[in-house]
């Protein structure tokens, strides 16, 4: 079988003792950033990206997974313990979470998370293992016409599950490419609004326009409001949950999984909707949805296990076709071309060790986090009660260092520090910075393959509806577009996206 | 609190504007070419081109109706956080990472009411004390330690 040479392929590569160290920093420091709320996977990976060059491209990415992984794990300590979400996907946790931590059952809620996400965790590995070939032969069929149509589609899903007006993600999505465009220009050397400044001739570096807008337009953002005061529950309680809550939870479990594996898949799905439906869904199917909200633990198993099951099954789109299926994997794709890899569907035929490597250590790194975790409880809720006006200058002073790591040149924390200016400023104008990247980054190769597309046709744009791949995928966009601002669906969105 | 125009939509209309028109004009010497053969100034052209429509839309749209007022923006916090990344950059490597360090932390620590001003000393020696172990020692970042 195939599949399992593959698997085992990964396993051998993920055990390498340099790599299980690394997969334990990437979890660890996801597990940190995850419990603390207002520093998020996004700046993190790009910090500490510059810091990984030296490393096996294998090794850096077990580690960068690591960190969007533990995140996950770590936002749910924080919705138990202090009802604040420590990351999006965790919003729900809050609900019934904390409601069990104020009856004095936090240590069962947390529990009962770690095991649902480590369960989701081992299922998605799997399920990644096994859709991943069928489609990375799909995709080695593609030439540059159905790979245009794809990256089109690959922006264009992105901003249907996004927050906020699809408008202005579809125009954040052209900022982002026009960003693309600086630089010298591939294939006639001519350079392109560089302004005549050297640095600029290879093109923007996302690393601190990402730092900029995500990390410290909000940090900005931040300090304007009101200081939150923080009540962390102290008492955790007994750990390992009784027989009827794991029997009651269990269902939840499998419900949670299925529907987090197959959103995770979507384009712009990623972790933030997940749990949200899962939650939904734990609702419906209970026979007295009046426990939830006061302590139901299928409310915190379900979620859980979607929000994990999702983070997992968002690399599926990358690892394949080299389409980043939201701002986080865009960093990803960003950080594999500056290791020198190519993204795209030749990628798991070319670096076999690199994608099963990652996917087996997606296992070992859940299984590191389930064990770990929890006895290391104490450390995180120390971690807690660090107050934020210590933590903000850490982090902005933490984003300079990385900016200027990235090629030692301080003129990316000059970028920077205009992406911080911003990004300030489209919070304040309610927009969302994901579409913005997605588009930067994708942007090189959306005009690569529009170009040399063109020219293989000489000039005649019905290529990209004539050939059926294309067309079909080129269909698939028309009707989210269609949909998307149709009132009746931009209302039902809406609502599931408030919820 | 709701106004007479909706400024959030307004302003980053012309913030899409204002891109296009500086797109337009820092590649307006680039051959456009055809699409058979698409000089550089193509693809820059085409989404600049883009960008004004939907800047335009939005400017429109924001000025023909009302909509939600923006939160007042805070000078302080904004100030402190640029300052202390600009302050970072100019000292980096003529003052060496301990330095910069610290001055950056107390920089964007002035930024914040609940700044403690012993506080924030201690924490920004500790900080510069941490990265310098951290990124230079550990991480061989090339940027020099100390002023000397």
């Amino acid at each position: 079988m195939e599949l399992f040479d593959n698997l085992f392929l990964g396993l051998q590569v993920a055990v390498e003792p340099q790599n299980l160290l690394y997969c334990l920093f990437g979890v660890l420091i996801g597990t940190a950033i995850g419990v603390l709320p207002g520093i998020g996977p996004i700046p993190t990976v790009a910090l500490l990206l510059p810091f990984t060059f030296g490393l096996e491209p294998s090794t850096a990415f077990i580690m960068l997974a690591g960190i969007f992984y533990g995140a996950q794990y770590g936002g749910s300590t924080t919705a138990i313990l202090v009802n604040v979400p420590g990351e999006t996907s965790s919003v729900v946790t809050c609900i019934d979470g904390h409601q069990m931590a104020k009856q004095g059952r936090a240590g069962h809620a947390l529990a009962l998370a770690a095991i649902s996400s480590f369960f989701a965790g081992t299922v998605a590995t799997v399920v990644i293992a096994l859709l991943a070939l069928p489609l990375a032969a799909l995709a080695l069929k593609f030439t540059a016409v159905e790979y245009f149509s794809l990256l089109v589609l690959g922006l264009i899903a992105a901003v249907v599950l996004a927050h906020g007006s699809v408008a202005k993600a579809l125009a954040m999505i052209v900022l982002g490419l026009i960003l693309g465009i600086v630089g010298i220009d591939v294939s006639s050397g001519a350079s392109r609004m560089t302004f005549g400044i050297p640095n600029l001739a290879d093109g923007l570096d996302f690393v601190p326009i990402a730092m900029g807008l995500f990390g410290l337009g909000e940090i900005i953002a931040n300090l304007e409001r009101p200081a939150e005061r923080r009540i962390v529950a102290q008492k955790v309680g007994s750990l390992m949950p009784g027989l009827p809550d794991l029997r009651r939870a269990f269902p939840a479990m499998l419900r949670g999984t299925a529907i987090g594996s197959f959103l995770g898949v979507l384009p712009g799905g990623g972790a933030a909707l997940p749990p949200f439906t899962a939650y939904a869904l734990e609702k419906k199917f209970a026979k007295d949805p009046s426990r939830f909200g006061h302590g139901a633990i299928e409310g915190v198993a379900g979620p859980e296990a979607a929000n994990n099951a999702g983070a997992q099954t968002s690399f599926i789109p990358l690892l394949t076709l080299g389409i980043p299926s939201n701002a986080l994997m865009a960093l990803m794709i960003g950080a594999l071309m500056m290791h020198g890899i190519q993204p795209g569907p030749q990628i798991m035929t070319e670096q076999p060790q690199l994608v099963w490597g990652l996917i087996a250590s997606m296992w070992t790194g859940n299984l590191m986090l389930l064990v770990i975790n929890l006895p290391m409880i104490g450390i995180w809720i120390s971690m807690l009660k660090i107050p934020y006006r210590l933590m903000f200058p850490a982090i902005v002073l933490f984003c300079c260092i990385g900016a200027y790591g990235i090629s030692n040149s301080m003129f990316n924390v000059w970028l920077m520090l205009g992406c911080a200016a911003i990004g300030y400023f489209f919070i304040k104008v309610g927009v969302e910075p994901a579409p913005l990247l997605l588009g930067l980054v994708l942007g090189p190769q959306l005009e690569e393959n529009f170009r040399r597309a063109m020219l293989l046709a000489d000039g005649d744009v019905t290529v990209f509806v004539t050939s059926p791949i294309s067309a079909t995928i080129l269909a698939v966009v028309a009707l989210l577009l269609v949909a998307m601002f149709s009132p009746k669906v931009a209302r039902k969105r809406e609502e599931a996206l408030a919820e | 609190m709701t106004t007479r125009f909706d400024l959030q939509d307004a302003l980053f209309g012309a913030f899409l504007v204002a891109v296009a028109a500086l797109t337009f004009y820092a590649t307006r010497t680039l051959t456009f070419g055809s699409p058979a053969d698409m000089g550089p100034g193509f693809m820059p052209r085409v989404l600049a081109g883009i960008a004004m429509a939907f800047g335009l839309f939005f400017v429109a749209r924001g000025l023909s109706r009302g909509g939600e007022a923006i939160e007042r923006p805070h000078l302080r916090p904004f100030a402190a956080v640029l300052g202390a990344i600009a302050v970072f950059a100019l000292l980096g490597v003529k003052a060496g990472l301990a330095v910069a360090a610290l001055a950056a932390v107390l920089v964007a620590a002035a930024g914040s009411d609940e700044t403690r001003p012993v506080e924030a000393v201690l924490f920004a020696v500790a900080l510069a004390v941490a990265s310098v172990l951290l990124f230079v020692t550990a991480l061989a970042l090339p940027i020099p330690a100390w002023p000397w």
